[in-house]
């Protein structure tokens, strides 16, 4: 088999970075608008007008004329698009104005969604700390490098086509109106219509992808994605080798997640179940329990199962022992950074301040940590006698996974009891891991994303109390379940169909993204082995995978060189 | 009594420890060392500066014996701390004046 030693891979790399640049200007001037398609605005001078203005109610403050003849109430609303022509007619001022304030209002919305995606941004940190603390000194390098390459290599993927993927067809179902509707998205390389399976548009971001609006929403967007991708360090660490993990780092960035991404956030075919299978309002995730938790925890879990368990963590008996973290101050540290960047993950998700339930969503994100927090370290005591710290920091993080699905459409009561539920899952996910199935998970990644990632799609199926989300997918705009406003509804609030639509989904995204991930790395691996050697994981990976160790006056290097004979 | 002492490698500590046990030694200290014997060590790169690496990370393992056990607990050493690969450290045997348990104030051949 082939190992690619330690200076062949700085040739390879360089060609893919020529030939990826090398693309990009042979192929982007032929990635323009052509005259008949919606223009992209890289200057953002043209998006932002008065069809962006509207109430707090969301009611549009530019009526539109009604298209359907045969609609019951067509006669009402042409009379209202009539009287507002003439009052438009006679107010030029007002109209004016009203051009000024949608801008703004998508102004508001940019600020709001570029900001709340710094925060998500500085999750990174946040991971890279709480990863660092739990695995061996010897490793804590490596585990920071893990971190640091995962954010570089998979953006680029996703600059590449990995956006594009996701986003490229987003107008055609699920235009973001509060950022000015990103027009030129408008077409799936597979699929069309309601039935959307991959975006076409916005490769290398240019032509149609370089435009203000797009762009902001790449932004945003591109976060969640790096949160996918650095979810997989947490199991894969401490044996699998660097080049294996770019290579993982850019299927993740640049096919995985776009593809899941693009089916539920997208405008693709599962989000648009509700039109086109009477599916209630389609499969919903507000934030990302699945596409982005779920789909970073599944996909560590076909890796790590691939990999097999570190050296030593099985004994002769099967019984499983103790890696203890190096660190427990990192741990708890990262673990307060990823809180704090959460206010950003689920809040901006509205992609825009303008829509108020973002205070909600910030006070049920909260209080979904802290009863996951709880629950854990009460479960934990009541099994072994003492709280854990890293179950206590897994457990705030259990029920934050578990929330970022359905933080927008629950009660505070409700984010109290979904916190609770993921306390308990992430417990038993731990001890069922190492016990039982015996996937060696070192920071409990595949517990707290993926186990608990398909919990938060489940929980909108059940506790989803109907006060947000009307029209949510195309369904119910005006009324649903015989309720005028009614969003959307889970399974205690009357909505049983939700329910199975949101297990149905949470649980194809769990088959699909093992499935896929465990296919091609099982391929890479039959090609070269994508775990170290025996020597370089008994001796950490520090120093055989990047020539430094993390702690290096732990380990003589070299005699002070300030005492070295001058 | 003789003192026997043995620089090994970290990975081999669980099987030498369970060696002795079989062999009859009741106790064993053991300490983090570094060191390198014949091998020489290996350069890294540090921000384009060369750097050695001369002392490698070893366990220093001292045992207290009677001289009958003395051969069986140097073979049991030797015998689980060997790779084959250079590193793999070295035993030494020396002899013991006297040895007390602080406990109970026991001397000699009682205290071990």
């Amino acid at each position: 088999m082939v190992r690619v030693s330690a200076r062949r891979p700085r040739q390879w790399f360089l060609k893919a970075v020529l030939a990826m640049m090398l693309t990009q200007w042979l192929v982007g001037p032929v990635i323009i608008a052509r005259a008949d398609e919606p223009q992209p605005d890289p200057a953002g001078i043209a998006t932002g007008d008065k069809t962006s203005t509207s109430d707090a109610g969301g009611n549009a403050f530019v009526v539109t004329e009604p298209t359907d003849k045969t609609a019951p109430d067509y006669a009402k609303n042409k009379k209202a698009f009539d009287d507002f022509q003439a009052l438009a007619a006679k107010e030029p001022v007002a109209m004016k104005l009203a051009d000024n304030v949608g801008h703004l209002r998508i102004a508001t919305n940019f600020t709001w969604t570029l900001l709340t995606g710094y925060l998500v941004l500085f999750m990174q940190a946040g991971f890279a700390l709480l990863t660092c603390g739990l695995v061996r000194k010897k490793n804590a390098g490596h585990l920071m490098m893990l971190n640091l390459a995962a954010y570089v290599f998979s953006f680029l993927a996703y600059w590449l086509c990995g956006f594009a993927f996701q986003y490229g067809g987003v107008a055609i179902n699920a235009a973001p109106t509060n950022l000015g509707g990103t027009p030129t998205m408008d077409h799936f390389l597979f699929g069309g219509g309601l039935w959307g399976f991959l975006g076409g548009k916005g490769f290398f971001l240019s032509g149609p992808g370089y435009d203000a609006g797009s762009l902001c929403l790449t932004l945003f967007e591109v976060v969640f994605m790096e949160t996918a991708a650095y979810i997989i360090v947490g199991a894969i660490c401490e044996r699998i080798s660097f080049w294996a993990f770019i290579l993982a780092e850019l299927f993740m960035g640049g096919l995985l997640y776009p593809t899941f991404g693009c089916w539920v956030w997208g405008g693709g075919w599962l989000s648009q179940l509700g039109q086109t299978m009477n599916f209630a309002h389609g499969y919903v995730d507000f934030a990302g329990s699945t596409v982005v938790h779920g789909v970073g925890g599944f996909c560590a879990m076909a890796l790590a199962v691939i990999l097999g368990p570190r050296l030593g963590k099985y004994g002769p008996d099967g019984k499983p022992r103790a890696f203890p973290a190096h660190n427990l101050v990192y741990v708890v540290t990262g673990t307060f950074i990823l809180v704090f960047g959460w206010m950003g993950f689920n809040p901006g998700s509205t992609l825009g301040s303008t829509d108020l339930r973002i205070s909600v969503i910030a006070v049920n994100t909260n209080l979904a940590a802290v009863a996951g927090s709880a629950s854990a370290m009460f479960l934990w005591y009541y099994l072994f006698g003492k709280p854990d710290i890293t179950m206590a920091c897994n457990g705030m993080l259990a029920g934050l996974v578990a929330i970022t699905a359905p933080c927008a459409f629950v009660s505070p009561s409700s984010a109290v009891m979904i916190g609770i539920l993921a306390g308990i899952l992430v417990d038993a996910g731990v001890l069922f891991n190492e016990r039982v199935i015996k996937v060696d998970d070192p920071c409990g990644a595949i517990s707290v994303h993926g186990y608990c990632g398909w919990l938060g799609a489940v929980c909108v199926g059940i506790f989803a109390d109907g006060t947000y989300g009307a029209g949510w997918n195309g369904v119910g705009a005006t009324s649903y379940l015989g309720k005028a406003g009614q969003g959307v509804t889970g399974l205690l609030y009357g909505d049983h169909t939700q329910f199975f639509t949101q297990v149905g989904g949470a649980t194809f995204m769990a088959v699909f993204i093992f499935g896929f991930t465990y296919i091609v790395f099982s391929l890479v691996n039959a090609i070269s082995p994508i775990r170290v050697s025996r020597e370089v994981e008994l001796e950490g990976l520090d120093v055989p995978e990047f020539g430094l160790p993390a702690y290096a006056e732990d380990e003589i290097v070299n005699a002070e060189p300030e005492m070295a004979r001058a | 009594m003789k003192r026997v002492e043995a620089i090994i490698k970290p990975a081999k500590l669980d099987e030498v420890k369970d060696a002795l046990h079989a062999a009859g030694v009741t106790g064993l200290t053991v300490s983090e060392a570094k060191g390198f014997g014949r091998q020489k060590g290996h350069t890294e790169m540090y921000r384009g500066t060369e750097y050695t690496v001369d002392f490698l990370p070893k366990l220093f393992i001292t045992v207290v014996v009677v001289d009958d056990l003395v051969e069986s607990v140097v073979k049991a050493i030797a015998d689980n701390a060997r790779t084959g690969k250079i590193g793999d450290g070295k035993i030494f045997v020396s002899s013991l004046d006297d040895v007390m348990r602080i406990r109970t104030g026991e001397r000699g051949r009682d205290a071990i």
